[in-house]
């Protein structure tokens, strides 16, 4: 598999700030990459590194297999991208507008952009929004018209900062199905995101940030693995401890973590002493739980040094 | 690029509203002095103002001379200022250049946008004032007398209000150097106007002191009102061709320090 | 095509350095050496005096430091001897040139041709003849460095003149010519004239007062061509909608002059001698020689009133038993009005000391004409 963003030693300090301490990301051709960080973690830093908008302090990116910023030329018109919030002008039209941005760079042919224009649209939902300014539109459709541009050139790479921002459930979930389509198609996501649930729903492999330093990266899979234990629910917990004497690992309410990686072998000998069982699964940490594990406190927070 | 910060400018609602302003004022001073029929005392209030109860064919000059002191730079600097902090603050500057717009192209794409703006209006309120003037006053066609006295031609009179027009234009552009390098430094559209808009205050003012006169040559409002000059005979070239050498440097250095700002900046907006 | 950010310093650093070319130009250009052959100060004034049929075209600017106390209708005259002049000349001849006076937004034309000058206003839209009169009020192009240049050199003693070295004037190479004034008398500290190797054409007149380092006029060209101008361009027909007149203010001053009763006035006042002027009323003396003057008239009495009441306002005035004085740079004036006989008027490029002696020497006119 071949790698679509590395970067190496990246950082960026502002002033004695540093907002990105030397990180090493490694995104892969068709990952769906959960980037995930509290907010001013550094993530909306690193994606503007990224794009070639902020000079990084020190380190280096490759794109698609170039060095950036150096050729962001050839590289960013093969990307599409949404930076933290949409924007578009609000006197035109969403037509008129992905038309200006598609004109404004390379890699956008002339001839079929009326078509593109129409397609990405569709796509994203807003085939018949019509000749309205954009200053007529909802926070969701303004995050659509956002997403179209992104896609305006079937680009290999998506680099998403928090897509979903402004939606509905109806349209989180629309928006889910069309990432998770391109990605059929072969789009590499890199979705920079803070909420868990989602990165959980749809990304392959995740990087975690904490204070501008990379604290985790891995499959999903990998990550939220079986522990080796199993989850038994019960209104008798203290029943199962008798019974697996030694076995059990902690006693949360009805919640009891049993030593033990098959199920089918605890519920038997559970089943056996007669115990209810109203639950029963193998035991895997949930991302969050990684996520907590990894990072320390909210980067909101600023405490005293002492 | 050019053409679609062209299209961008000149679709915008606000571009030809500052177009109507500007020509709200001579339109005005021209219905003033028809009902009045009060032409301030020659030498006195903008120039050619007193020449066009006589002939309205200068009206376009008259125009002009009155928009340029205050009503012109300020359209120039508002729409220069915007260009590029204005899309700082609306957040598709980032989207520009990820797209990607190279920053340079982008800044040059910008520069011929104002330089468009500058013109149409500059030539509008020409071709208005020319409506306004053969409309409500008196127009003699196919003559003029020079400020020195001697009779001009319709040609030479067409010819000269056309190099007029252009120097004007050529004045703006060091306001859009001014106003287009603080738009590079700042995300606030006001504020990179306001900056010009300080600068050619500061100039105007020092122009009036007497202290100030050693660097009176290079203060960028010098030779604004030198389009007179072409209506001399034989045209004093003198200060025309100091103002557009110095506008010349005006806006290779402001340009310059645009561009080594703005290819270099972290884009945060 | 750069696209994405770079390291600011270097860029920065040419828009540093093409910043300091252009600031440096200037100074670059102003210091280029200039030639300074040594030219005696004699041939030098002699090539000045030479020069009234060089032809040329350019553009001076005279910057006149004298605040003239005088009436409303002599208002043209002092604004040229205390401000900023802006001229542009085409000279064919001494009787065939025009002078335009700039401002920014309009202009004075002075043409001169074989019988007297058109003046042209653009601001009044009005186109005045003037015959040429032996005696004339001072005009701008009388303010022409090539033409006050020659003037004030015209009758200056050899003994007075020395050599200055050399300077670059509107991009040419200017030997420079000074002329300091024998006379005790004289106000006038020093006149300063730079004169076009080329040509013998006065390009800058510096005139010095004895008390002050701010020239009291100062006239330059700032752009020279040698060269025949168009004719078409000196020669002046009246556009159809001007309005025509005739001159008058040069009558003001002859009709005044012939009004003045005639006095005997002595031969020397001051120490300067008296000298004729052709054309000039005879009621009035002069007297010097070169850049030191002394007019005297004896005048109406509601003119030494009217004067009274101008030199009472100025806060310079000095007013004693010797009468009322005032100096304004190397000018100066002063009003003789003993309590017993009529009044006098004294001017010139001399000191108030002077005026004072020469006051003393003049005849007590018979009660007030």
């Amino acid at each position: 598999m071949s790698t679509v963003i590395a970067t190496r030693g990246l950082a960026k300090q502002y002033g004695r700030v540093h907002a990105v301490d030397g990180i090493d990301l490694d995104v892969r051709a068709g990952d769906v990459y959960g980037f995930l960080g509290a907010n001013g973690s550094g993530k909306t830093t690193t994606v503007r590194m990224l794009l070639g908008l902020v000079l990084p302090t020190r380190g280096e990116i490759d794109l698609l297999g170039e060095r950036m910023p150096r050729a962001g030329r050839r590289v960013l018109p093969r990307m599409g991208a949404l930076i933290e919030s949409p924007a578009a002008y609000g006197h035109l039209s969403g037509r008129e507008n992905l038309a200006l941005l598609d004109a404004a760079g390379p890699g956008g042919a002339r001839r079929d952009r009326r078509r593109r224009v129409a397609e990405v649209l569709d796509q994203v939902g807003l085939g018949g929004v019509g000749r309205r300014p954009v200053k007529a539109y909802s926070l969701g459709m303004r995050q659509r018209l956002g997403l179209a541009g992104a896609l305006l050139r079937r680009p290999e790479l998506l680099v998403l900062d928090e897509p979903t921002n402004g939606l509905d459930p109806q349209g989180i979930s629309e928006i889910r199905e069309l990432l998770l389509d391109l990605h059929r198609g072969g789009t590499t996501v890199f979705l920079s995101s803070h909420l868990l649930a989602e990165v959980e729903q749809l990304c392959t492999r995740v990087g975690v940030l904490d204070r501008g330093r990379l604290v985790l990266q891995d499959d999903l899979a990998t990550l939220t693995a079986p522990t080796g234990a199993t989850v038994v629910r019960t209104p008798t917990p203290e029943q199962v401890r008798a019974v697996l004497d030694g076995r059990v690992a902690a006693v949360d309410g009805e919640r009891v973590v049993v030593r033990g990686g098959d199920p089918a072998e605890v519920n038997a000998l559970l089943v056996r002493a007669g115990i209810p069982v109203t639950g029963l699964a193998a035991d895997r940490p949930t991302l969050e739980e990684v996520v907590l594990a990894a990072a320390t406190t909210s980067a909101d927070r600023v405490e005293r040094t002492p | 690029m050019i053409a679609v910060e062209l299209r961008k400018l000149f679709r915008r609602p606000r571009t030809w509203a500052i177009i109507a302003v500007l020509n709200a004022l001579p339109v005005l001073v021209a219905v003033l002095l028809v009902l009045t029929d009060l032409a301030p005392r020659p030498g006195e209030g903008p120039p050619f103002l007193s020449a066009v109860l006589t002939n309205g064919a200068l009206y376009p000059l008259a125009a002009l001379a009155i928009v340029l002191p205050l009503f012109l730079p300020i359209a120039v600097a508002v729409v220069a200022g915007d260009s590029v902090a204005g899309e700082a603050q609306a957040g598709t500057l980032r989207y520009l250049l990820a797209r990607p717009a190279g920053r340079t192209r982008l800044l040059v794409a910008k520069l011929v946008a104002v330089l468009a703006f500058v013109l149409v209006t500059v030539v509008v309120v020409a071709a208005v004032g020319y409506l306004v003037g053969t409309t409500l006053f008196e127009a003699v066609p196919g003559a003029g007398t020079s400020v020195s006295g001697t009779s001009l031609t319709a040609e030479e009179l067409a010819v000269r209000t056309v190099l007029a027009v252009g120097y004007v234009g050529v004045s703006m552009l060091g306001v859009a150097a001014f106003a287009l390098f603080f738009s590079t430094l700042t995300d606030s559209p006001l504020g990179a106007t306001m900056g010009a808009l300080a600068v050619l205050v500061t100039s105007s003012l020092l122009f009036t002191l007497d202290a100030a006169s050693p660097i009176a040559p290079y203060l960028p409002t010098r030779y604004w009102l030198a389009f007179v000059d072409l209506f001399r005979d034989p045209i004093l070239w003198r200060d025309i061709t100091r103002g557009l050498a110095l506008q010349a440097v005006y806006v290779g250095v402001l340009l310059a320090a645009a561009w080594a700002n703005f290819t270099t900046k972290d884009i945060t907006s | 095509m750069a696209s994405g950010p770079r390291a600011a310093a270097p860029r920065w650093a040419v828009v540093g350095v093409v910043v300091a070319v252009l600031a440096a130009l200037p100074a670059l250009v102003g210091a280029l050496p200039v030639a300074d052959p040594s030219v005696p100060a004699a041939e030098l004034r002699a090539a000045v005096l030479a020069s009234a049929d060089v032809q040329y075209s350019g553009y001076a600017e005279s910057a006149g430091g004298l605040a003239l106390p005088v009436t409303d209708q002599l208002d043209s005259v002092a604004d040229l001897f205390s401000d900023r002049t802006e001229m542009r000349v085409w000279w064919r001849g001494p009787d065939d040139h025009r002078v335009d006076v700039i401002t920014t937004a309009g202009e004075t034309g002075i043409h001169r041709d074989a019988r007297g000058t058109w003046t042209w206003e653009y601001e009044r839209a009005t186109a005045t003849r003037a015959a040429t009169t032996p005696l004339a009020l001072p005009a701008p192009p009388d303010l022409l460095p090539a033409t006050l240049g020659r003037r004030l050199l015209s009758e200056a003693a050899d003994a007075e003149l020395t050599r200055i070295g050399a300077r670059r004037i509107a991009g040419r190479d200017a030997l420079g010519l000074r002329t300091t004034p024998a006379e005790p008398a004289s106000a006038v500290r020093q006149v300063d004239v730079w004169v076009d190797r080329a040509s013998g054409l006065p390009l800058q007149v510096v005139v010095l007062d004895e008390t002050s380092e701010v020239p009291a006029l100062d006239t330059r060209f700032l752009d020279l061509e040698l060269g025949v101008p168009d004719a078409a361009t000196t020669s002046f027909v009246p556009p159809p909608d001007a309005r025509l007149r005739t001159a008058d203010q040069a009558e003001i001053v002859l009709e005044a002059g012939r009004r003045l009763a005639p006095v005997r006035l002595p031969a020397t006042l001051a120490g300067l001698p008296r000298r004729t002027l052709e054309g000039a009323p005879p009621g009035i003396g002069l007297y010097g020689r070169g850049v030191t003057l002394l007019a005297v008239a004896p005048v109406p009495r509601r003119l030494a009133d009217g004067l009274r009441r101008t030199l009472g306002q100025s806060p310079d005035a000095v007013t004693d038993d010797a009468g009322t004085r005032i100096a304004a740079g190397p000018v100066g004036l002063m009003l003789l009005d003993p309590p017993d006989a009529g009044p006098y008027v004294l001017t010139g490029t001399v000191t108030l000391d002077a005026l004072v002696e020469a006051a003393a020497q003049l005849p007590a006119l018979g009660g007030s004409p």
